[in-house]
């Protein structure tokens, strides 16, 4: 399989920002999510939609730069939500008990409609 | 598939990614990141804490934390880690000698008998406890960060004791020109008329060698020649070195014993470089033969022999001599260019204008001949005189 190297994109949509990675989150450059969010979490924003449909998998480097922004996010009463996850990523989650510290939407809209109803 | 099984796969796929982190290429700094990622993602710990053991400090150094207090690390004991079970997972509690604030589990890091270190993490996100599953895995990961610490230490052991050696190299090597250049004075304080001589050699032809693209090893070895080329002058009475008139045949066959006397005093000595006593035994040779002490010619002479011998030659034509005045740069130069092929090498000679020249023009950082002549001289003049007999012996002869 050809590997991608790893690397975010984001949006803001009014008050929440949308990150997009792209590639295997398995290793340092991973940190880049993180850094990402920091850099919205930093000017105030504190809903957050993670759209993994561009990453189907994740190691446990990975899982700790997600704990990261869960917990970064936490600090600040803020929400994640992940969206348009691989099947591998959503099991992985759930056997880990992480599904319960994140919104999971099947699509990006659905998430930013649950945030924007100002239901988080 | 279960969830028991789902999450065995990923604890050994935690200990694949342990493995390439640590054996990845990169630098130890990222390596011990990445280690410490997999850990913290592997057991959902948002705090954790990497202590490597300073065996001569007897203290342990936080190499990578997350959430703990500095302070708190600080004041963890090695000696009481030591008393643990080596690389096994033991639950904090409320002992207070183990206590961090925030911590859950402790795992004392050892290689063999040695300490290394220890490894700290907080309680899960999940909030659940850690299992005997954990507790086993988390063994594993401690025995291989143990042993990567450990390389780690031995590698850096290693390099401070390279550069330990490489230092003392460094002061035998200063002790050893240092003594070398101590033999000179002595052998040039014999004549008075000679000062500096031996260390205006060992420069110019290190110059010369340098410039025809020696390597600096053999650089030096020609530089350590020209200090000695003389030595063999240390037997020779003083009032004959310093006679004023001419040399009667059997004084001038004494003065000439002086190079086979300096080869017989280095070939005593153990040089690192090759030839110096060869060099410092033939630089009276000349390429016609008609040299000494060997009367060898042309092939017989090695480019060593053929540097030291012109940069002796130029030094003693433009010194003064109890028995002549010093010749001027332009005629010492044109000297040289008289008695090539029959005393001296085109191409040692070619070389030697050519850095000379290169020394005027201010084209070397540090210039090795130019700071020993006449301040008088009108460098223009030696440098058109330079250009001419480069531009000369550069040319290939015609009818050849």
């Amino acid at each position: 399989m050809k590997s991608v190297q790893f690397n975010v994109t984001s949006r803001l949509d009014g008050d929440v920002a949308v990150i997009y990675p792209k590639g295997y989150l398995n290793n340092l450059s991973g940190e880049s999510l993180v850094i990402e969010c920091g850099i919205y979490i930093g000017k105030g924003i504190t809903k957050i939609v993670v759209n993994f449909s561009e990453t189907d998998l994740i190691n446990s480097i990975g899982i700790s730069m997600l704990l990261q922004i869960i917990e970064d996010l936490r600090n600040i009463k803020g929400t994640i939500c992940c969206t348009n996850m691989s099947k591998f990523l959503r099991d992985t989650f759930e056997m880990l008990g992480l599904i319960k510290h994140m919104h999971v939407f099947p699509v990006e809209s659905d998430a930013l409609k649950y945030l924007k109803a100002g239901k988080a | 598939m279960s969830t028991e099984l789902k999450k065995a796969l990923f604890n050994i796929s935690a200990l694949a990614d342990l493995g390439q982190a640590i054996t990845s290429e990169n630098a130890f700094h990222e390596k011990i990141q990445s280690v410490f990622y997999v850990i913290t993602g592997t057991f959902l710990a948002n705090r954790g804490a990497i202590l490597s053991y300073d065996k001569s400090a007897k203290k342990l150094n936080t190499l990578l934390q997350k959430g703990f207090d500095s302070a708190d690390l600080d004041r963890v004991q090695p000696d009481e880690l030591m008393s643990l079970g080596k690389n096994e997972p033991c639950l904090i509690g409320t002992d207070p000698v183990l206590a961090v604030s925030g911590a859950e589990i402790l795992v004392p890091l050892w290689v063999r008998d040695e300490f290394i270190g220890a490894l700290l993490l907080s309680g899960k996100l999940t909030v659940g406890p850690y299992t005997l599953e954990d507790l086993e895995l988390l063994n594993v990961i401690a025995n291989q960060i143990a042993i990567a610490l450990n390389n780690h230490s031995l590698f850096m052991d290693l390099a401070e004791k390279l550069e330990e050696n490489r230092r003392l190299y460094e002061e035998m090597r200063h002790i050893y020109h240092g003594t070398l250049q101590a033999f000179a004075a002595a052998i040039d304080a014999k004549d008075a008329y000679t000062q500096n001589h031996s260390h205006r050699v060992a420069k110019y032809s290190a110059a010369i060698a340098r410039e025809l693209g020696w390597s600096e090893h053999d650089v030096e070895g020609i530089y350590v020649a020209g200090y000695l080329h003389d030595v063999g002058k240390l037997a020779i009475s003083n009032d004959l070195l310093n006679k004023v008139t001419p040399f009667t045949p059997e004084e001038r066959a004494e003065i000439r014993k002086h190079s086979t006397t300096s080869h017989n005093i280095t070939s005593k000595i153990k040089f690192p470089w090759k030839s110096v006593e060869d060099m410092v035994w033939h630089h009276h040779e000349r390429l016609d033969g008609r040299g000494y002490p060997d009367k060898l010619a042309n092939e017989s002479l090695s480019d060593g022999v053929r540097i030291l011998s012109l940069a002796d030659s130029f030094d003693a034509m433009t010194s003064q001599r109890p028995y002549r005045k010093k010749m001027d740069v332009p005629a010492a130069i044109a000297e040289l260019k008289k008695c090539l092929e029959s005393q001296f090498d085109n191409k040692i000679m070619l070389v030697f204008c050519k850095v000379l020249d290169k020394e005027i023009k201010g084209e070397l950082p540090e210039p090795d001949i130019l700071p020993h002549l006449d301040k008088t001289s009108d460098l223009s003049v030696i440098s058109a005189l330079l250009g001419g007999i480069i531009v000369e012996l550069s040319t290939p002869k015609s009818g050849v």
